[in-house]
């Protein structure tokens, strides 16, 4: 009897999996930087419901929240043969090895199969890769800017920075609010020191060189030029703030998640982050929304405090092996299609730049939102952020360092110079 | 009685070579490519190699001279010492006071087990909020005992001083005793199995000579327990070289400053992280130098008896 029904079931469990293999419905399986506490997380789950429930195709969704080991972790799938069908991922120098590996397929053949793919987006604004074509059709743009916790300052008496706001003010500002038993600076040195160094580099020059990188001598030193010169300065400011106890107590062992998590509790006073933050503090802190202003980062010498980092730095690839495979290609084509058209992208964008030929359109903005429109018609000027120009090797060895600058144990020469011999 | 009881041989073959080639296809093969990838410069997991490393051995000098892999180094072995004297140390303590109890012992056999059955990660993810620097369950209780100094500043905001469990100074702790708590119920389960195999009448031989209590366990249960602590012990250190989900869940890479380093997490970092994976080879190869090593040391030392 146990053996028959031992038998009977194995024979059920076989007629199943041939059942499902021959379904009609395909499975896509995606990766997006919409993971974890993302801003738009919520966004992307209800396009990714929609475009099932419109298909009837399944979203295996592998996304996970955008950090160096995330970015690692994608170029070795894709180096394994382990890459998804659709890919969200940067369209700057860390998307340089899988489109020229092969690994995801052009916009311009996508065109020679579906002629109105991404149709509604302005090529002029599609990055262009190094082979002169495009891969990657953009979603929303971003900005990165400061963000204020008004309740903070009004704690400490001081007023919300303005358009003019000098590095002065501000290190007059942190250490009022450091001697009011605040944190000055929400930042993880240990994880994402990344927004405060890409605006410590533009202190020391200026926008029109934002986007020059150091670089290594024949000798294999670091070419002591003007570019290193204002890294190495950049560095020193950060290392400055770290001394005076400007960062939080615990910056060098804290997550980005823990120190954010201050700010958004009100315990420390700056934040610079991204346009993606709006989406969080509108999802996790909604009750103290009105608290947080987004304002412009304190200008140094030839910077402005309105002279800000931005762009359109990410976008959806689909991958060579999903193209090549004739069950998943349609459904491909039709998951980006849907996830970059005007209606979808309009509930990720709020005050972002994108690339829609008939541009996005928000929905009601909330307080944060309203106040970073406020902050965005102040901008001078927006360039990209230089550590995108580099290999995510040399990136990811420069930010592991920067713990090493700050407590004395390498110095900022050292710390690029071993980077820039990776890039 | 002899093994080969069966006059045809082939049979027992034929069942075995499945195992071995599955074997020799997904362990000893990719182990050997291992050891020729460290002689070789390849950038990438699945990236072909750029020919030899200049110098070929350029990845062994390294090891010798490389700051961060002394530092692994140190903290593995430290970890194997607390794993060996705190995993089986405790595990064997339980064990034997579970033994010696009639009721409630399969109670406590599945309690001490079930950490076993917990993912790793999670058990990483629940350390971490206990010991978060602010708000984190350590440290407020720390603040409701008064163990933690508090400060009263000009605008009437009390600041406490936190303990950072993640700072150089604790990180140690924070790190080992998640690790060790997590597997004292695997080498617990191990011992009281053994425990179990000694025969009752040995005990009652020993009862009516006179022994009893801590005599008991010195002359009767320690040296018919040599085999399995030996086991044991061989275990826990492989497995404290090779550690990594736990530690790497709470501490990521290297933290605090580089200092957090064990072999296991550095290899990841190395290979997955840094793209370096030669170099990240040659650690994988030191860690099965390492733990062939002392795992035969330990069997020496605790030379398993062959006469019970």
């Amino acid at each position: 009897m146990k053996k028959i029904t031992a038998l009977l079931l194995v024979l059920t469990m076989c007629l199943g999996f041939v059942v499902c293999a021959h379904a009609d419905s395909v499975t896509l399986n995606v990766v997006t930087s919409y993971g974890g506490d993302d801003g738009n997380r919520k966004n992307f789950e209800n396009a990714v419901a929609a475009y099932e429930e419109s298909t009837g195709n399944k979203v295996n969704d592998g996304s996970a929240t955008s950090n160096e080991e995330w970015k690692a972790r994608v170029l070795t799938d894709f180096e394994t043969g382990s890459e998804p069908d659709v890919l969200f991922f940067f369209t700057n120098a860390d998307s340089e090895p899988i489109i020229n590996a092969g690994k995801v397929v052009s916009i311009e053949e996508i065109r020679s199969v579906y002629p109105d793919y991404a149709e509604n987006m302005k090529d002029s604004m599609m990055a262009v890769a190094a082979d002169g074509k495009h891969y990657a059709v953009p979603s929303a743009g971003f900005w990165e800017n400061m963000f204020v916790n008004k309740a903070v300052l009004d704690a400490c008496g001081i007023a919300v920075p303005g358009p003019d706001y000098t590095w002065d003010q501000f290190l007059a500002d942190c250490q009022t609010i450091k001697d009011n038993g605040y944190t000055p600076i929400a930042c993880s040195l240990f994880e994402v020191p990344h927004y405060w160094f890409e605006f410590a580099v533009m202190n020391n020059g200026s926008l029109a060189t934002q986007l020059e990188v150091p670089t290594i001598g024949e000798d294999g030193k670091l070419v002591d030029d003007a570019v290193a010169q204002k890294w190495i300065a950049a560095l020193n400011d950060i290392k400055a703030l770290y001394e005076a106890g400007y960062f939080p107590e615990n910056t060098l062992t804290a997550t980005d998640a823990e120190t954010v998590a201050l700010f958004g509790e009100g315990e420390a006073a700056f934040l610079i982050d991204g346009s993606w933050k709006c989406g969080y503090f509108s999802e996790n802190h909604a009750d103290t929304l009105e608290d947080y202003v987004v304002c412009c980062v304190p200008g140094k010498g030839d910077r402005p405090a309105t002279d800000a980092i931005g762009g359109i730095s990410m976008g959806y690839f689909i991958s060579t092996k999903a193209w090549n495979d004739p069950a998943k290609q349609a459904a491909a084509v039709a998951f980006v299609s849907m996830l970059t058209s005007d209606e979808t992208l309009s509930t990720f964008v709020t005050t972002e730049v994108t690339a829609l030929k008939n541009g996005a359109s928000p929905s009601g903005l909330n307080a944060i939102q309203e106040s970073a429109a406020a902050c965005n018609a102040n901008i001078t000027g927006v360039v990209g952020a230089v550590q995108d120009t580099i290999t995510a090797e040399a990136k990811g060895q420069l930010f592991s360092s920067i713990q090493k600058v700050v407590t004395g144990q390498m110095t900022p020469a050292e710390a690029i110079e071993t980077a820039m011999k990776l890039n | 009685m002899s093994s080969m009881i069966y006059k045809k041989k082939s049979p027992l073959v034929l069942f075995l070579l499945p195992a071995f080639a599955f074997l020799i296809a997904y362990l000893y093969y990719p182990f050997l490519q291992n050891i020729c990838n460290t002689f070789l410069n390849i950038g990438g997991l699945g990236r072909a190699a750029q020919g030899l490393n200049s110098p070929w051995y350029e990845n062994y000098s390294r090891m010798l001279t490389d700051p961060d892999l002394r530092t692994a180094l140190k903290n593995t072995v430290l970890l194997t010492v607390c794993t060996v004297v705190f995993q089986v140390g405790i595990a064997l303590i339980l064990a034997l006071l579970v033994d010696s109890i009639r009721v409630g012992s399969k109670v406590f056999r599945t309690v001490y087990f079930f950490p076993i059955v917990i993912s790793a990660t999670a058990l990483g993810l629940m350390f971490n909020l206990m010991f978060l620097y602010k708000g984190g369950m350590v440290n407020q209780l720390l603040l409701k005992l008064g163990l933690l100094a508090t400060e009263t500043k000009a605008g009437g905001k009390l600041v406490v001083q936190w303990l950072d469990w993640k700072d150089s100074s604790h990180f140690l702790f924070t790190m080992f005793m998640p690790v060790v708590w997590q597997y004292v119920g695997f080498y617990f389960v191990i011992l009281i199995t053994g425990l179990n195999n000694i025969p009752g009448e040995l005990f009652e031989a020993a009862a009516l000579d006179g022994a009893s209590g801590l005599k008991k366990i010195r002359y009767v249960t320690l040296p018919l327990l040599r085999n399995v602590l030996c086991t044991c012990l061989v275990l826990a250190i492989t497995g404290a070289l090779k550690v990594f989900d736990l530690p790497w869940v709470m501490f990521g890479a290297g933290m605090p400053q580089n200092q957090g380093w064990l072999t296991g997490t550095y290899m990841y970092d190395q290979t997955f992280n840094k793209m370096n994976v030669d170099y990240g080879s040659t650690i994988a190869v030191l860690i099965v130098v390492l733990g062939v090593v002392l795992s035969n040391v330990a069997n020496r030392v605790f030379q398993p008896a062959e006469d019970y």
